[in-house]
């Protein structure tokens, strides 16, 4: 009975294969092979997740890269709904405490090992804040959350929250669609040895990724090359992907480079710091706040590539940032500070502004800071990252720091996990107890505690910046999650002048890779 | 410990189904128990600013939108909220001068915030009502363009690689082939739109691929699945015994219909290389000389992943993904005759 299924079978595909179509097809598909050519600003990179610091510019770099080469238990698609990666069902008490992960059966890391739960334990545990226990079972894994936790997956859709396992020679290997191949210091070129040549890693194609092998063979990545000459890259075809900083972004649309731009997903804040006598008078908080011409910096110094922020919390994902409004009054900032003693800070002695931020551009948003707070009479006086003043004497102690602008990568999907980082930073920086953002969670609770954190005017929040990337013409595809990962091995290459390339080792490429005879 | 399921179990429990009755006679409809409207979301709003102590107007709206859906049909939402306030007894009114009421709805990227703030009594007061985006119900579907019939017969959240239709002798019905939480599978569906069966391929060697392409091919029980680089086959009554072997995957070709009033056939094509943008269907007759002309052009919600024949020479299927609600969707195409 057997056999004679087998042969109707085997009969039926042969008729299928005869009655096969036509060599044409109706719509054009993705092609794979190629070496997609990445360039980014920052001169080194960490994909030790467990080294990264909430809220680093630099960390977000780090995440992008990683994402190649680990995958999440979870991903957050364009549309609000969590899918699958590497659990594959999960489910919650109706407190939100219990939560249960169950893991895909069958994905391997990159050197053929299977993933067990117990992996996924380890990975997670250094990973997840103190309210947090993770445990493995037979199938995948539970977290246990000392308060109710409805936003774990968006927590674990995003940030650092990569499942590696860790080598004995502290190296990581991950479960993603590519495997690092080649990791190269920056080193003396070779044409001229006083020239560093840049960093490079480079990032193989796994063919055995169970989400399907990448469209792309190769992802090489060149760190550290100056912003200029990652757009002449792009302009020449040596590179297809750049990232651009805002003040290039004007340039570089000039020059009909396609430039994608996410959500804004950094914010550039000033943080009141105590050390200065004075900076701790609500009044004067007040009166530095008004003073502050956000529209401006946003639209002439950062040439509309940047927002004004009114608020700690992006509006893409508080959705009340709105509500906040832009407190900017100069007169009522001029009277404030007018009623200040004259001993007050910014009076008599200027608040010395340290720039934390990096880049030219934070220097410039710094002067800025000044000259604003100088039209309400408060003197501002910039001093470098080292803590002593531009002008004074170097040999002396640093003067006690008034304000900093820093800058501050929005790294979670979870609006809660968010703010009570960054009340976290701010009042670690500070030296205060921070107060958390528990449950029951609730938007309004949510709400409060920014109003709460934005009246106390610990930080003054001056700017939200997008990420800009340049990509190359050729390059098809591009996306990124809502968490900011971009979804690079989904891109794919559109050979030059497809018309004339070759049809059949297009097709030959297209046969074999992530499906297994 | 009682568990309460999350997604996407429940949504692969419950595929969202929409079979429009104009294909399938006895057509049923499935939503969520859980789903929302605006409408719902704006009313639980209306009972928090009804609730505020001392507010009862008069104010004046002001809306402020940043969702997408919200603004397909802000003044349908906008007005029913004023007609919702004035039924809870909050006055509303066009004076410049009155106290104002801010309305804001917002989409994150998990949830839909609407906002409502107004000044009373020296204090902001600010009520927030969130729900989850997913339970928001989809808005109405585009209308389809007059000469080529487009018809929504199916929706599902999950990844749709083709669709064929099946003709039992006396129903319609549908097959599927999709990506069920990174399987391969092929669902067969009555026409009442009910999951009448599920045939995994995995356990036969199909896995899944990142490469887009798949084919589903129906001849009377039997089934056949074109993968890249891979055939498999089987039959309704034995799916158990799905075998797939490698081939060199010859991919069917060109759609061509064939109105009733026109012997000439209309070939249909589009794009469908960039996920990422929305789609044009042109249907194009064959012996046209120059590609496009005459070209009969439909709008798609995103790109045009699969176009596959059906047993009715006039019509075909064709699959999605809708790129606002990231759904995927199959459209009957019909060539229809004059306007």
């Amino acid at each position: 009975m057997r056999s004679t299924k087998s042969l109707w079978l085997a009969a039926i595909s042969a008729a299928f294969v005869l009655l096969g179509p036509t060599t044409t097809r109706a719509t054009k598909h993705p092609k794979y092979g190629g070496t997609l050519r990445v360039e980014l600003s920052v001169a080194s990179v960490s994909l030790d997740p467990r080294t990264w610091k909430p809220g680093s510019v630099a960390a977000a770099d780090y995440e992008k890269l990683s994402a190649l080469i680990y995958e999440r238990l979870v991903t957050l698609d364009d549309y609000g709904r969590f899918q699958p990666a590497l659990a594959i069902e999960w489910s919650h008490d109706a407190s939100f405490r219990n939560w249960q992960f169950r893991l895909r059966p069958g994905v391997k890391f990159s050197d053929g090992s299977l993933l067990t739960p117990k992996e996924v334990t380890a990975a997670l545990e250094p990973l997840l804040p103190s309210g947090l226990q993770i445990a493995a079972n037979e199938t995948g894994v539970q977290i246990h959350a000392a308060h109710p936790a409805p936003d774990l997956l968006e927590q674990l859709a995003s940030g650092r929250y990569f499942i590696f396992r860790v080598e004995p020679d502290n190296s990581l290997l991950g479960t993603g669609a590519f495997v690092l191949a080649e990791s190269a210091p920056p080193a003396p070129s070779d044409a001229n040895p006083s020239v560093l040549r840049p960093a490079h890693l480079k990032f193989r194609a796994r063919e055995d990724a169970w989400s399907g092998r990448p469209f792309v063979d190769a992802i090489d990545v060149t760190l550290g090359n100056p912003p200029l000459r990652q757009i002449l890259n792009l302009q020449v075809g040596r590179a297809d992907i750049i990232d651009i900083p805002p003040d290039l972004v004007r340039k570089a649309r000039q020059e009909n480079l396609r430039v994608w731009s996410s959500p804004p997903d950094t914010l550039l804040a000033l943080r009141l710091d105590d050390a200065q006598s004075g900076t701790a008078d609500p009044q004067f908080r007040e009166a530095l706040d008004l003073a502050l011409d956000r529209d401006t910096m946003a639209n002439v110094l950062l040439q509309r590539q940047a927002f004004p922020a009114v608020a700690l919390l992006p509006q893409w994902l508080s959705g009340y940032a709105f509500l906040f409004g832009n407190p900017m009054n100069l007169d009522r900032a001029k009277s404030l500070q007018a009623a200040l003693p004259a001993n007050a800070a910014g009076g008599a002695e200027p608040i010395r502004l340290r720039v934390d931020a990096v880049g030219d551009l934070m220097k410039l948003l710094g002067e800025r800071v000044a000259v604003n707070a100088r039209q309400a009479n408060i003197s501002v006086q910039i001093v470098p990252r080292s803590g002593s003043s531009t002008s004074g004497n170097t040999t002396a102690a640093p003067s006690p720091i008034g304000l900093h602008l820093f800058a501050w990568h929005y790294s979670s999907l979870s609006p809660r996990v968010e703010l009570q980082a960054l009340a976290q930073h701010l009042h670690s920086e500070s030296g205060a107890e921070s107060e958390s953002v528990e449950e029951p969670f609730n938007p309004e609770k949510l709400y409060a505690q920014e109003r709460r954190l934005l009246d106390e005017r610990q930080a003054l929040p001056l700017l939200l910046l997008p990420e800009y990337v340049g990509i190359a013409p050729n390059v098809r595809n591009w996306s990124a999650e809502p968490s900011g990962t971009w979804r690079l091995a989904d891109v794919w290459l559109e050979p030059a002048g497809s018309a004339s390339s070759s049809p059949e080792a297009a097709s030959d490429r297209s046969v074999a890779p992530g499906v297994h005879p | 410990m009682r568990l309460l399921l999350s997604r996407p179990l429940v949504c692969s429990c419950s595929l969202l189904v929409w079979l429009l009755l104009a294909f399938f006679p006895c057509a049923a409809q499935s939503t969520s128990q859980e789903s929302v409207s605006l409408d719902d979301a704006l009313h639980q709003l209306a009972d928090r600013i009804s609730a505020i102590p001392n507010f009862h107007g008069p104010c004046r709206l002001q809306f402020l939108q940043d969702s997408n859906f919200a603004a397909e049909t802000a003044k349908d939402w906008q007005e029913l909220f004023r007609k919702d306030l004035e039924s809870r007894h909050v006055s509303v009114t066009e004076d410049p001068a009155a106290p104002v009421l801010r309305i804001g709805v917002a989409e994150t990227p998990t949830q839909v915030v609407l906002s409502a703030s107004a000044r009373v009594a020296e204090k902001d007061e600010v009520r927030l009502v969130t729900a989850s985006r997913t339970s928001f119900r989809a808005a109405n579907l585009p209308v389809a363009p007059v000469r080529l019939e487009k018809q929504l017969v199916y929706q599902s959240p999950e990844r749709l690689l083709d669709a064929s239709s099946l003709w039992n002798g006396s129903s319609l019905g549908l097959a599927l082939l999709l990506d069920r939480e990174g399987e391969l599978e092929v669902l067969r569906i009555d026409s009442a739109g009910a999951i009448q069966q599920s045939v995994p391929l995995s356990a036969a060697g199909a896995l899944l691929s990142r490469d887009p392409r798949a084919e589903l091919s129906l001849q009377a029980e039997a089934v056949s699945v074109l993968l890249p680089g891979k055939s498999c086959q089987f039959t309704w009554a034995a799916p158990a015994e799905t075998k797939c072997h490698v081939v060199k995957s010859s991919w069917r070709g060109i759609t061509v219909l064939t109105p009733s009033c026109d012997p000439g056939g209309w070939k249909l094509q589009a794009d469908g290389s960039d996920w990422t943008t929305l789609d044009l269907l042109q249907a194009v007759p064959e012996n046209a000389m120059q590609r496009g002309s005459a070209a009969i052009l439909s709008d798609f919600p995103g790109p045009i992943l699969s176009i596959n024949g059906e047993q009715n020479p006039s019509s075909a299927l064709v699959v999605t993904r809708n790129l606002r609600t990231g759904n995927y969707e199959v459209y009957k195409i019909t060539l229809a005759c004059g306007n």
